[in-house]
């Protein structure tokens, strides 16, 4: 059996929300244990003069007593989950400034959460098995290169994809909706293996990743199953030839979010959600289809168009919805339409997501959506940088877990 | 016998103090004892479970944070029983059940808008204090047994 | 969602704190012992936890308290002692409400102050209510008018 990884959490009213065993399974599924560094009142008193933040809430400022016992080295953990309760701002103060505080000041993976009494352990799930894996295997995300004949499949909630790598090269793809997960699994294997030329035989070793990896993982054969915090920030950097020192990663996918500060390929501090589907690439698909173009068609539309000549705000769905409309019935143009809609997006992850984690340049835009060349746009504006596409980003998981994969090639 | 709320509710001082002057003290280790030993669905450590801060937003609404809520799930049931208040002004470093200071105002709050009698202190800091500190505790509380009796 | 079974229903768990020049935490729970008829014991680095039906405790807290009474100081407490969900083993560290105690106990000396000077005085209140430390004492006006002066003058 292997050593269980220590995770300290920092928090505020999990307990008083009814959350706090969601939290314990959540940390047991992936073979962790969650534990509370010990302080003594003297040294809360002096950490939160230290610190210099002035919170009134006395749990908040044994939080902050617990993360300087962790990066002064007098408690010892693996990785570190901060957690307090969504909609308090004096907490949400905090949580941000400790995961920066712990981020800068030690190697400690860092997660940090806002939880409501609707919490659950299936929520908390790909969170505590991403800090469980930068903490205990190190060393398979630190592999640069992929050898050997590698199949990658990303089982994802609105599309399923998966590639061949052989080399260090991506020599066959496959894509297709997700609709039935094991089917779709099938059907981009089969693309994928018929584009390079190969067959399941020769495969050396697979990997999965997605919402529907433990399924299609059961069924290949998997040698890894891999949540795609970790994947995705590992094929993104790996695409981007970026492996190096500091980078972002932002995947907006079809039902949530990810904004992850990569050191070196390993993720650092990442934020997962999305409040509402408003925020993600659903909103994009419904936008393309009530203005009648392709999904592919809607990057290169809104190119054309000047978001700022709609008035439009997706925090929901519905509402974004309607905006659409209405600004269409007003005689708004498609292109302008498009290009509001990507400026929407981009603004939602920009302020619910990319506020959680420190942004270093350069920022990679990887998964489906980042071939919308309106949806990068409108984020490289918001970040005013260049953002990084890189090739095959639609294909990030599948080619994040067919490099990792290839750490468990027999006898490699 | 007045069943008097303490505040923190955590506190051994006041918890002492009420129970030795003849009075209940109402703190927070009543309702953690009451939810520990109820079966029912588990939820650890405290068997506070969802529902709770459902259950709270009798005294908060629903964009108060859920530990808020949860928390006054649990003061406020103790809240509604006391017929009497001892404050402590003073104390900043009460945690866990009294960790959260929105918790707390909204606690002290709901106790300053009910009609019953209520003793503001602030902790002793010296002997001189600590004289005073007793007398006023024991002098509110005989207090309330005149009342009571009258 | 797995079933809860409580363990220890209808019991009250209650923390004796000792905070006495005279009286050590373990001579206070060999005495406590003497006079427990069968009330659950458990011996603390601050004192005891006492456990059973709410009248026995109520019993065994009245003859500890006789020990020394205003160095003894009684609390009631949710779990019952050496619950695995409250145990600084099991968490990693100390339960906040431990922070808690170590907040109010430097204090206790002075509240065991007042216990004894109210005791011996007959019980008398001190003539003037607690009074409200002043935090920022406002600068007196003329103090004010003075300092306005002098800073002219040099």
């Amino acid at each position: 059996m292997t050593q269980k990884v220590r995770i300290a959490q920092l928090s505020c009213g999990p307990e008083y929300s009814g959350v706090q065993g969601e939290i314990y399974e959540a940390a047991g599924a992936v073979d962790a244990e969650i534990f509370f560094p010990d302080v003594a009142l003297a040294d809360v008193m002096s950490a939160v003069q230290e610190f210099g933040l002035d919170v009134r809430s006395a749990d908040l400022k044994l939080a902050i007593a617990r993360a300087k016992a962790l990066v002064e080295g007098k408690v010892d953990a693996d990785a570190v989950f901060i957690a307090t309760c969504f909609r308090c701002a004096e907490a949400a103060i905090v949580r941000n400034e400790l995961r920066r505080y712990i981020h800068e000041r030690s190697t400690l993976p860092v997660v940090s959460y806002s939880f409501t009494e609707r919490t659950t352990a299936g929520t908390l799930l790909t969170r505590m098995e991403a800090l469980t894996t930068i903490a205990r295997r190190r060393a398979l995300l630190a592999r640069e290169e992929q050898t050997g004949i590698t199949l990658g499949v990303d089982s994802g909630s609105s599309t399923t994809k998966a590639v061949v790598m052989r080399d260090n090269k991506v020599v066959g793809t496959g894509w297709r909706p997700t609709i039935e997960v094991l089917k779709s699994a099938d059907e981009v294997v089969a693309l994928a293996l018929a584009e390079a030329g190969l067959s399941r035989d020769d495969i050396q070793a697979i990997g999965t990743t997605g919402y529907g990896r433990f399924l299609i993982g059961k069924h290949l054969g998997a040698d890894l199953i891999q949540e795609e915090l970790t994947v995705n920030s590992k094929g993104a950097v790996y695409l981007a030839d970026h492996q190096r020192g500091a980078s972002t990663v932002i995947d907006i996918g079809g039902m949530d979010n990810k904004a992850i500060s990569v050191i070196d390929g390993i993720p650092g501090t990442f934020t997962m959600g999305g409040i509402c589907a408003g925020a993600s690439g659903r909103f994009l698909e419904m936008t393309a289809k009530r203005l009648g173009v392709d999904i592919t068609e809607l990057g290169p539309l809104a190119l054309k168009g000047f978001g700022k000549n709609v008035p439009m705000n997706s925090y929901c769905i519905v509402f974004g919805t309607q905006s659409l409309v209405n600004a269409l019935a007003a005689g708004s143009s498609p292109e302008d339409v498009a290009a509001a809609a990507c400026h929407s997006v981009a603004e939602q992850v920009f302020e619910q997501q990319l506020q959680e984690v420190d942004i270093k340049e350069p920022v990679i835009m990887v998964g489906g959506t980042s071939l919308i060349e309106g949806l990068v746009h409108a984020m490289g504006e918001l970040l005013q940088t260049d953002i990084v596409v890189p090739p095959h980003s639609q294909y990030i998981g599948a080619v994040g877990s067919a490099l990792l994969a290839s750490g468990y090639i027999k006898g490699d | 016998m007045a069943k008097v709320f303490i505040y923190p509710a955590t506190s051994l001082i006041l918890s002492d103090l009420v129970a030795r002057f003849g009075h209940q003290p109402l703190g927070a280790a009543l309702s953690i004892r009451e939810r520990i030993q109820t079966a029912g669905v588990e939820s650890p450590p405290l068997q506070i479970t969802p529902e709770e801060p459902k259950k709270g937003l009798k005294y908060a609404a629903v964009e108060v944070p859920s530990g808020v809520r949860g928390r006054m799930s649990v003061y406020g049931p103790l809240i509604e029983a006391a017929e009497a208040a001892v404050i402590v002004t003073d104390a900043d470093l009460a945690f866990g059940c009294m960790g959260c200071a929105r918790t707390d105002e909204l606690i002290l709050f709901s106790l300053r808008s009910k009609d019953i009698p209520i003793l503001e202190v602030e902790y002793p800091r010296s002997e001189e204090e600590g004289v005073r500190f007793v007398a006023a505790i024991r002098d509110f509380l005989a207090n309330l047994k005149t009342e009571e009796t009258a | 969602m797995a079933d809860y079974t409580p363990r220890f229903v209808g019991t009250v768990t209650k923390y004796v704190f000792v905070e006495s020049p005279t009286m050590t935490p373990s001579a206070l729970a060999l005495r406590a012992y003497e006079v427990s008829e069968g009330v659950m014991i458990k011996e603390t680095c601050f004192g005891l936890q006492v456990t059973g039906k709410p009248e026995e405790v109520d019993r065994l807290i009245r003859r500890i308290r006789e020990f020394d009474p205003a160095h003894i100081f009684v609390k009631d407490r949710g779990f019952p002692p050496g619950d695995p969900r409250r145990c600084r083993a099991n968490l990693g560290g100390a339960r906040p409400g431990y922070l808690g105690h170590e907040a109010e106990f430097p204090l206790l000396r002075y509240v065991s102050h007042g216990l004894e000077a109210l005791g011996k005085g007959g019980g008398a209140a001190p003539e003037q209510p607690a009074e409200r430390r002043e935090k920022h004492p406002l600068l007196d006006i003329r103090k004010l008018k003075d300092l306005i002066e002098e800073a002219e003058e040099s």
